[in-house]
């Protein structure tokens, strides 16, 4: 039995799922609170994830979406294996595990006076939805913002209604949306990410990219922006590797002697640079 | 000096075992390890405190093969975790020679330092004593000395004996220490014997520069005819005092179950396999470079020591003959390709 008064960082606390939205046809937002619906378990920054967990199957690393204040945690999972398929049946009401917050979170600080440019594909762009909302939320903070996102097919687009309605009406803000093949409803851009980067070729001035993707996708844009100029000061990305603990102590998540859960998942490329190249 | 002869050995440890669960060197039918006094059977089991490295470590004792965390019960839409089952009850290592000492201190970095602590392992790691056998004479498979573990006087020992013959020399380092030597005051005596002399390590390993060179060998082709014969059976990472990675896992009755964590090996395919079937360390090679690249690089890169305390034990398990100096040897000796 705990008998002392240390903390248990592995000990998920108990939440209750408030809303369940569908975004995609395997992906659902579950939005979070304390059971009885009086506030949050913690705080969680841009870019810091959580383990969400149904009990009894198993525990997943999630980047925290979003934080409306005190009202809600926002993560979007898609449905890929044995925990994430159990989410998927749930109903609003149910309550399940939650630990964290984990992870270094983006240096939004440090962006500051940049203008922002997100490259995110499928299920990427949940991470880099907080650091977007965040800047719309302290707009007057950061520049211009450009957003490029894809997905496989319309369907699969995440968040729609904010790509096409609440983003463009950002001040200052563009959102270019393409998917990988062509469809009849679909009236806009169609190919990869990384070939419509190339083909926007927006200026390396200034400006700070965060892209998070299929690691394919993060590999072909990092080769973009280095051919646009974009240093790798300049160039932000989170990476993924399977986690068990999320603090630095199970193991498995190394890239050399940095853990992706505990000094990442978001990492500048010129610190990627030092790392053996297993990412 | 003060000395436990011997003879009185085994009433010492009975005296020991009331307060607390005494872990020593014993070999047991085919099997050596670190095990209870209380299972100790006479006649068939033999104390093994004279060996150097009985064939598995101690690290049980601070890292269970698999330990509950919390209880489950569901409840319609509810879920409850009603107990936590950090363990605080006293234990004693007992005779653990430098190099497993070592590997805990290693694992006391990994699971007390760097923003969290694990509250399973400082709960247990609180209440265990560690009582350090000094070595003078080591073994052919014996290399702490070039790991930065000091084999007469080891670091992390809350007393440290030492075999002078008819007796141990014994000496308290730590208040835990002295708690423990006070329970067995009245075994311990006061007399002069002379300390045996420190014999040459048989085999002469040079690890200062392998972290710093490893670093430019990442990429080098040395791994493919290195791993060449590894099976990942994983064998290694088990015999092994230091390695630690952990698997966390569910059991489930119906409504009721619970978490737990089980040791896990970086050897094997599931251990980074992502959903999906991505996998970084997708092939056997790859998972034996991360292997010795974390004993001999990272850890040291992370923690300013390495993680391998040169026990010998995954030279003597490996079935594929893959040997951890021999690998430190060829580090040294390779050119490095630009
Ligand atoms: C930093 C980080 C942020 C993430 N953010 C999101 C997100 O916002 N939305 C989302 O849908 N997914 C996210 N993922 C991926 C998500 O963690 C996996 O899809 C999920 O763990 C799969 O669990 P499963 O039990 O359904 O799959 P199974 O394949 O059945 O997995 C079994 C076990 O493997 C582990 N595992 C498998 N794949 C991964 C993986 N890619 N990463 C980590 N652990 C894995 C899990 O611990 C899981 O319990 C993120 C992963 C990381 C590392
Ligand atoms: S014991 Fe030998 S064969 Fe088995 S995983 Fe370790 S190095 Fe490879
Ligand atoms: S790597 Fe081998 S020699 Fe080094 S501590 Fe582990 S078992 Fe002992
Ligand atoms: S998930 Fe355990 S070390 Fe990163």
């Amino acid at each position: 039995m705990h008998k002392c008064e240390c903390e248990q960082p592995l000990v998920p606390v108990i939440v209750e799922v408030v809303d369940i939205k569908d975004e995609t046809p395997d992906i659902k937002s579950f939005f979070v609170k304390n059971p009885g619906g009086q506030g949050l378990p913690f705080n969680v920054a841009p870019g810091q994830c959580a383990m969400v967990s149904y009990l009894p199957v198993g525990e997943s690393m999630i980047s925290c979406t979003w934080q409306e204040e005190q009202e809600y945690l926002q993560f979007a999972i898609k449905r890929v294996g044995l925990m994430t398929d159990e989410l998927h049946q749930i109903e609003v009401g149910q309550k399940i595990g939650l630990r964290g917050p984990y992870g270094n979170g983006f240096p939004v600080e440090a962006c500051k006076g940049k203008d922002m440019l997100f490259i995110a594909g499928g299920i990427g762009l949940a991470p880099l939805r907080s650091f977007i909302k965040y800047c719309f939320k302290h707009r007057e903070d950061y520049g211009k913002i450009k957003i490029i996102y894809g997905s496989r097919s319309y369907a699969d687009l995440c968040f729609k209604e904010e790509l096409f309605e609440l983003w463009p009406q950002q001040k200052n803000t563009e959102v270019f949306v393409t998917i990988d093949s062509a469809e009849e409803v679909w009236k806009g851009h169609v190919g990869f990410v990384p070939s419509y980067l190339e083909e926007l070729n927006p200026s390396p001035n200034g400006v700070v990219a965060v892209t998070c993707g299929p690691p394919i996708m993060i590999k072909f844009v990092l080769g973009s922006l280095e051919k646009m100029g974009y240093t790798d000061e300049q160039v932000i990305t989170t990476l993924e590797m399977r986690m068990k603990c999320g603090i630095g102590k199970c193991g498995r998540c190394n890239i050399g002697s940095e853990y992706i859960c505990l000094d990442g998942p978001v990492f500048y490329l010129s610190q990627l640079r030092d790392l053996p190249q297993e990412w | 000096m003060k000395v436990l002869s011997k003879a009185k050995l085994e009433t010492a440890l009975n005296k020991l075992n009331q307060g607390a669960e005494v872990f020593l060197p014993m070999q047991k039918a085919q099997e050596s390890g670190f095990y209870s006094w209380k299972l100790f059977q006479q006649g068939q089991d033999e104390l093994m405190l004279d060996a150097l490295n009985v064939y598995l470590p101690p690290k049980h004792v601070v890292l269970p093969q698999t330990e509950r965390m919390y209880s489950i019960k569901l409840e319609g839409q509810d879920m409850k975790i009603e107990q936590t089952f950090e363990d605080a009850s006293p234990r004693v290592i007992f005779g653990a020679r430098p190099c497993d000492i070592k590997a805990i201190l290693c694992m006391d970095e990994v699971f007390l330092t760097r923003g969290y602590e694990d509250s399973f392992y400082k709960c247990r790691r609180e209440a265990i004593t560690i009582v350090a056998n000094a070595c003078y004479q080591p073994g052919p498979a014996c290399f702490c000395n070039a790991m930065e573990v000091n084999p007469v006087e080891p670091a992390g020992a809350d007393i440290i004996i030492r075999d002078a013959g008819e007796a141990y020399v014994w000496e308290t380092k730590t208040p835990k220490g002295e708690a423990l030597t006070s329970q067995i005051a009245e075994f311990l005596e006061e007399k002069s014997l002379a300390l045996p002399v420190a014999q040459p390590f048989i085999q002469d390993v040079k690890y200062e520069g392998t972290a710093e060179k490893l670093k430019k060998m990442f990429a080098d082709h040395i791994w493919a005819k290195l791993g060449e014969a590894c099976h990942n059976c994983g064998i290694c990472t088990y015999v092994c005092p230091s390695c630690y990675c952990f698997d966390i896992q569910v059991k489930m009755w119906g409504d009721e179950g619970y978490r737990f964590r089980c040791w896990d090996s970086c050897m094997y395919e599931e251990y980074s396999r992502e959903a999906g079937g991505g996998n970084p360390r997708g092939d056997g090679i790859e998972r034996f470079r991360n292997r010795f690249l974390h004993k001999l690089e990272f850890f040291k890169e992370r923690y300013g020591t390495p993680l391998c305390t040169g026990c010998g034990r995954c030279i003597v398990a490996c079935p594929a003959g893959i040997n951890i100096v021999k690998i430190i040897d060829e580090i040294k000796e390779a050119e490095l390709h630009a």
